[in-house]
C-alpha cells in the first residue's frame, strides 16, 4: 500500500499542469469552441513534448510509462478543459503498440497524425466521432478486426454544447485492417477500458477546478453583508464535492494500478471509475454554477465551460447508467440472456 | 502507487479470524442484540490479552505494536463478525488522549488496565440542550481542596453502566462561554452521586443519560490545566473525526450480494438476474469500494504523520445511510424481518443496518460538522458558526 506519487510522477503532473495553465487559458477555450473545438498550437505543443507517447514502450518510441502517467495529464487537461483530443487519442497509441503497428505509431508520436478511436457500436460511418472533426484515422473494432478507418475526403462537423471537434463520416472512406481474432477484440475491449480512466482522470481534473473556482467566487462574493461561503446551503454541498473529488481520484488511480498489474478486477475498476467520476463532477460543476448566481448562466463566466464539458466527456462515450451494467457483469457475472458480450462489455481477458 | 494489500495484513487477517471464532461466539452475539451495551468483557479481557486493545501502543505498553492498517483490519474482523467493538473504540480515544497529555502517575494508574481489556471509559461530552456543539458545556467543577465538586447532566453516555470512568467535559469557570473555561476529568463510575438512566434507540443500541450531583472526584483526576480542557479533548475530537468506524457500507454491500445469490423471486427466477438488482449492486459496489479507499487513505496518511482529514468520516456514513435504504427497497419484506424471527434474510442484516446506520451521520461529529470543517480547512470559506 503506497499512495503517493513517484518523483517522476510528481514530475509529469507538474510539466503537464504548467503547461496547460499556460497554453489554455480559459481565453483559448473559448476561442477554440468557436474554431470547432480544437487548438492545433497547443496540440502541437503536447505532442512536441511526448505526451502521446508517454504510455508507449521506450523500445517503440514512446516513454515508457503507464496509465498512471497518462491519467495524470489527462487530469491537468481536465483541470483547464484543454481543448485536444487527449483520451481517445492515448488509448489509440497504446492500441497502435499493443498491435505493433509501427510506422503508424511513429506517425502519431511525431505529430504528423492525428489517430483516435471509434468508441461507439456499429460501423463508423454511423457513429457520432468525438475528435472526428481533426482525427486523420480513427480505429474501430468489426467483428473481431481492429481496423484504422481513413478519414474521408468529406466530414461533416457537428456543433454540440460540450465544444468539442465531433462530426460524422458518412461516406465510405479507406479501411486498413491492423489486426484480427480473438486477441484483437480483447485489446480493443482494453482501450475502451483506457478511455473510461483517462476520461475519468479527466473529469477528476475539471471537478477539481470547478470546485475551487466555486470557493473562490464563495469567498469573495457577499449577500446580505457576509460572504457567500458563510452559508451552509452553500459551503456543503462544495465540501461533499470535494470528498467525492478525493474518492474519485483515488478510484482512477486504483483502476491504473490494477490495469497496469493486470488484476482481474482491473476492468471493473475501470468501469466504476468511469462512473464514480462522471458523477461526481457533474454535481460539482452544477452546484459551482448555481451558487454564482444569474452570472453562472453567462457566457463570460468560465464556471459554465466546466458545466457543458463535464456532462459532453460522460456523455459522448456512455450513459453511466447503462456502464452500471457493465460494472455488473463484470463483478456478479452476465446478465441473463446476454446471447453475446458485445465489445463494450467485454472484460480484459473474458 | 500501490494499492495491494501489505502482506503483512494477510497474518493479522488470519490471527483475527481465528480470535473472532474463538470468542466471538453465538452467545456474545445474542448477548449484544438483546442488551446493545457494545461491549463485551470477555471479548474485551481476549483482545487485551493480545494487545489489541491500544492495538497501535507498543508492546511494553501493552499494546501490540500494530500499525494503522493492521489495527484496522483487525478490528475490521472483529467487527465484520457482530463483535461489539464500541467498548475498546471510544475507550482508546481518551486512553490517547491521556497518554499523550496526562501526568505521569494518571498514566501509570490508568492505561495499563486500558491496554489489558480491564478498563473501560465512556465519553461524557453531550448535554442535553449541547449536541454538536459541544462547548456548550453547563456541567460545573468547583474546587474544594484537594477535590472538585461536580454538578450537570450528560447526556448519550454509550455504556456508563458499564464503564470504569468517564472521560468528563466540564466547565470551571463560571463566566466562560464556548472553548474557554473547561477542565477534563476521569471521573470513576462509582462515585456517589451519579445516577444513570438507560436510553433505548431504535438501532438495538442502549445508550445513556447520566447526572452528577455533589460528585467529589480527587484532584489528581484531572487531564491538562484546570480551564485548559480544550487542549485535552481537542485532540480526542480530531482522532474520532479521521477515522471512519462506523460506516459498513462494505458489510452491506457483501450481504445484499449473499443475498442476490441465494434468493430469487417468486416464481424462481435468480434475484441476482434482476436488471434493478444488478444495476443497483453495481452503483453500491462502487460506494463500497470508495468508503474504503478514503479509509485505506487515513491509514497511509497517518503512517507518513499527516493530518488525513474527516473525509472517510463523512463519505463512509453518508453513503452507509442512503445505501441501508436502497438495499432494504430492494430485498423487500423479508429484509424487514428481525433477528429474532426464522423467516429472517441474511439473519435481519438488512432491517438491523436500516435501523442503526442513521446514528452513524450523527456521533462522532455529526456530517454537518465535518462538512464545515472541510468547508473552512480545505476550501478556505469562511466559518458558518457564531464565534464564541
Amino acid at each position: 500500500m503506497n499512495l503517493a506519487l513517484t518523483e517522476e510522477q510528481h514530475f509529469v503532473r507538474e510539466s503537464f499542469a504548467s503547461l496547460f495553465a499556460n497554453e489554455a487559458p480559459s481565453a483559448r477555450v473559448r476561442e477554440a469552441e468557436a474554431e470547432g473545438g480544437h487548438d492545433p498550437g497547443l496540440w502541437n505543443l503536447l505532442t512536441e513534448t511526448g505526451a502521446l507517447g508517454v504510455g508507449v514502450p521506450e523500445d517503440l518510441g514512446g516513454g515508457g510509462g503507464g496509465l498512471l502517467e497518462l491519467s495524470l495529464i489527462a487530469e491537468e487537461a481536465g483541470r483547464r478543459v484543454a481543448p485536444v483530443p487527449f483520451p481517445e487519442t492515448a488509448a489509440a497509441a497504446r492500441l497502435l503498440a499493443e498491435c505493433g503497428v509501427g510506422d503508424l505509431l511513429h506517425d502519431v508520436l511525431s505529430g504528423s497524425r492525428i489517430v483516435s478511436l471509434a468508441t461507439g457500436s456499429g460501423p463508423v460511418e454511423r457513429q457520432l466521432l468525438t475528435d472526428g472533426a481533426v482525427a486523420d484515422i480513427v480505429l474501430s473494432l468489426q467483428g473481431d478486426q481492429v481496423v484504422a478507418v481513413h478519414r474521408p475526403a468529406v466530414v461533416r462537423r457537428v456543433s454540440n454544447m460540450g465544444g468539442l471537434p465531433m462530426a460524422r463520416w458518412e461516406t465510405p472512406a479507406e479501411i486498413e485492417i491492423l489486426a484480427k481474432g480473438d486477441r484483437s477484440r480483447r485489446r480493443f475491449a482494453a482501450a475502451l477500458d483506457e478511455v473510461r480512466i483517462l476520461r475519468a482522470a479527466a473529469l477528476n481534473g475539471l471537478a477539481s477546478e470547478a470546485i475551487e473556482i466555486g470557493a473562490a467566487y464563495a469567498r469573495q462574493r457577499e449577500a446580505f453583508g457576509i460572504p457567500i461561503g458563510t452559508y451552509q446551503a452553500v459551503a456543503h454541498p462544495l465540501a461533499d464535492a470535494l470528498v467525492a473529488k478525493d474518492g474519485a481520484q483515488l478510484l482512477t488511480w486504483k483502476a491504473c494500478w490494477a490495469t497496469t498489474e493486470r488484476l482481474p478486477r482491473a476492468s471493473s475498476l475501470a468501469a466504476m471509475a468511469f462512473v464514480f467520476s462522471a458523477e461526481s463532477a457533474y454535481t460539482a460543476t452544477q452546484h459551482s454554477l448555481h451558487i454564482h448566481g444569474g452570472y453562472g448562466f453567462t457566457v463570460e463566466c468560465d464556471i459554465q465551460l466546466y458545466y457543458r464539458r463535464a456532462k459532453a466527456w460522460v456523455t459522448t462515450f456512455a450513459d453511466p447508467d447503462r456502464e452500471l451494467d457493465v460494472v455488473a457483469e463484470r463483478t456478479l457475472g452476465p446478465a441473463p440472456g446476454s446471447r453475446r458480450t458485445p465489445a463494450r462489455t467485454l472484460a480484459e481477458g473474458a | 502507487m500501490d494499492f495491494s494489500e501489505p502482506a503483512h495484513l494477510k497474518d493479522i487477517r488470519a490471527e483475527a479470524e481465528a480470535f473472532v471464532v474463538q470468542h466471538v461466539t453465538a452467545d456474545l452475539l445474542e448477548e449484544e442484540l438483546r442488551t446493545g451495551d457494545g461491549i463485551s468483557r470477555p471479548l474485551l479481557r481476549a483482545m487485551g490479552a493480545r494487545g489489541w486493545v491500544a492495538a497501535m501502543w507498543p508492546k511494553e505498553e501493552g499494546g501490540a505494536g500494530l500499525d494503522p492498517f493492521e489495527t484496522a483490519t483487525m478490528l475490521g474482523v472483529i467487527r465484520a463478525a457482530g463483535g461489539p467493538t464500541i467498548g475498546p473504540g471510544t475507550t482508546m480515544l481518551s486512553a490517547n488522549a491521556l497518554r499523550a497529555m496526562g501526568s505521569q502517575q494518571l498514566r501509570e494508574r490508568i492505561l495499563p488496565g486500558v491496554a489489558a481489556g480491564e478498563t473501560l471509559i465512556c465519553l461524557g461530552y453531550t448535554e442535553p440542550e449541547g449536541g454538536s456543539d459541544v462547548f456548550a458545556c453547563k456541567t460545573r467543577s468547583v474546587r474544594d481542596g484537594d477535590e472538585w465538586i461536580i454538578n450537570g447532566q450528560k447526556m448519550f453516555t454509550t455504556f456508563a453502566h458499564r464503564a470504569d470512568y468517564c472521560f468528563l467535559l466540564t466547565r470551571t469557570d463560571p463566566e466562560s462561554h464556548g472553548p474557554r473555561g473547561l477542565t477534563m476529568f476521569l471521573v470513576p463510575m462509582d462515585s456517589p452521586g451519579i445516577e444513570i438512566q438507560a436510553v433505548r434507540t431504535m438501532g438495538y443500541e442502549r445508550t445513556n443519560i447520566v447526572f452528577y450531583s455533589d460528585v467529589r472526584v480527587s484532584d489528581d483526576l484531572r487531564l491538562g490545566e484546570a480551564g485548559q480542557g480544550l487542549h485535552v479533548i481537542r485532540a480526542a475530537l480530531e482522532a474520532e473525526q479521521n477515522v471512519a468506524p462506523s460506516s459498513r457500507t462494505s458489510q452491506l454491500y457483501e450481504a445484499a450480494l449473499a443475498w442476490a445469490r441465494s434468493a430469487a423471486d417468486g416464481n424462481g427466477a435468480p434475484m441476482l438476474d434482476d436488471p434493478s438488482v444488478r444495476r443497483r449492486l453495481a452503483r453500491l459496489a462502487i460506494d463500497a469500494e470508495v468508503t474504503e479507499l478514503l479509509g485505506y487513505r487515513v491509514g497511509f496518511l497517518e503512517q507518513l504523520g499527516a493530518k488525513p482529514g474527516p473525509h472517510a468520516a463523512l463519505f463512509g456514513p453518508e453513503s452507509y445511510v442512503r445505501w441501508s435504504k436502497e438495499v432494504l427497497d430492494m430485498v423487500g419484506p423479508a429484509g424487514m424481518v428481525d433477528w429474532t424471527d426464522p423467516e429472517t434474510a441474511q439473519g435481519g442484516t438488512f432491517e438491523y443496518h436500516f435501523r442503526c446506520s442513521v446514528a452513524s451521520t450523527i456521533y462522532g461529529g455529526s456530517s454537518e460538522v465535518l462538512r464545515s470543517l472541510i468547508a473552512e480547512q480545505l476550501l478556505g470559506l469562511p466559518r458558518s458558526r457564531p464565534k464564541s
